[in-house]
């Protein structure tokens, strides 16, 4: 890969993915909790997901449980692929440096 | 767009981070409703070896089939689509727990009903606070320490009172642990 992935290269962006790869495949994650885990706002957090659900690599859930609205976010198969081709492109920097 | 050396390595950084934290935060997550769940079989066990002795083996029976099954069933809602992996793993977890104490209470058979009501629960605190401290999990480390700890104080400083103890400040940890393990 010559240039980065620019809708994971953002560092709330590949927290995200960082957190939802982290998961089981097709596991869902609750906003909040992705809230908390990644340390962001809702506005920000919100923006981000909406950038990386454009790309592909989010898929965005939202219902209702007892009324309440509730919205869960989990990885695409693509945006599976894309985290992991951007992690090596790091580790393939890192490497040639060391 | 070029990303440094630096900038590369920090950024791995940044992704073990926010994995390990989400792993964790997914474990928390899938044993609250366990740990809840266990805690209100834990006071109603507890409670009515107390005031039912000879009631005991029935109720405890009745119970952990209820716990088992209830288990099940919360690993099935609370699973990926598609998943069904927590079935087998809890399945083997139940046999293998169910094996370790035929062989601990046939090697080493109990004396009292108090010792098979303590050790019971400090094999669980030693299965959580292991856990913790294998997942990075600090609260089930902590919640180990505290149901153990509370455990042996009950045993040795309430025992008159060690089943009514472990219903309320056993089953109570429980309960809450599981509550706070939600809160993350």
């Amino acid at each position: 890969m010559e240039q980065p992935n620019t809708a994971i290269h953002q560092p709330i962006r590949l927290k995200i993915m960082a957190a939802l790869k982290a998961l089981p495949t097709s596991e869902l994650l609750e906003f909040t909790r992705l809230k908390t885990i990644i340390g962001a706002t809702d506005g920000n957090l919100g923006a981000h997901l909406a950038t990386l659900e454009e790309s592909g690599y989010v898929e965005v859930q939202k219902d209702f449980v007892r009324k309440k609205p509730r919205t869960r976010v989990r990885l695409t198969r693509a945006g599976r692929r894309a985290f992991d081709d951007y992690v090596a492109y790091l580790r393939e920097i890192v490497e040639q440096a060391g | 767009m070029s990303v440094t050396n630096s900038n590369a390595a920090q950024s791995l950084d940044e992704v073990k981070r926010s994995q390990r934290r989400s792993a964790v935060a997914y474990g928390y997550q899938k044993a609250s409703p366990h740990l809840i769940l266990w805690g209100f079989i834990w006071v109603v066990g507890y409670s009515t070896t107390y005031f039912r002795p000879q009631a005991n083996a029935a109720v405890w029976l009745l119970l952990v089939l209820l716990g088992i099954t209830a288990g099940f069933w919360i690993g099935r809602r609370t699973a990926a689509e598609g998943s069904r992996t927590h079935d087998w793993r809890l399945a083997a977890s139940i046999l293998a727990t169910f094996l370790f104490f035929v062989a601990l209470f046939t090697i080493m058979p109990p004396r009292s009903g108090l010792q098979v009501g303590a050790i019971i629960p400090i094999f669980f605190s030693l299965c959580y606070a292991i856990g913790g401290i294998w997942k990075g999990g600090a609260r089930f480390v902590l919640l180990g320490l505290a149901v153990g700890a509370l455990t042996v104080a009950g045993y040795f400083w309430v025992t008159p009172y060690f089943l009514l103890w472990m219903a309320a400040i056993g089953g109570g940890a429980l309960i809450t642990g599981g509550l706070w393990l939600r809160r993350v």
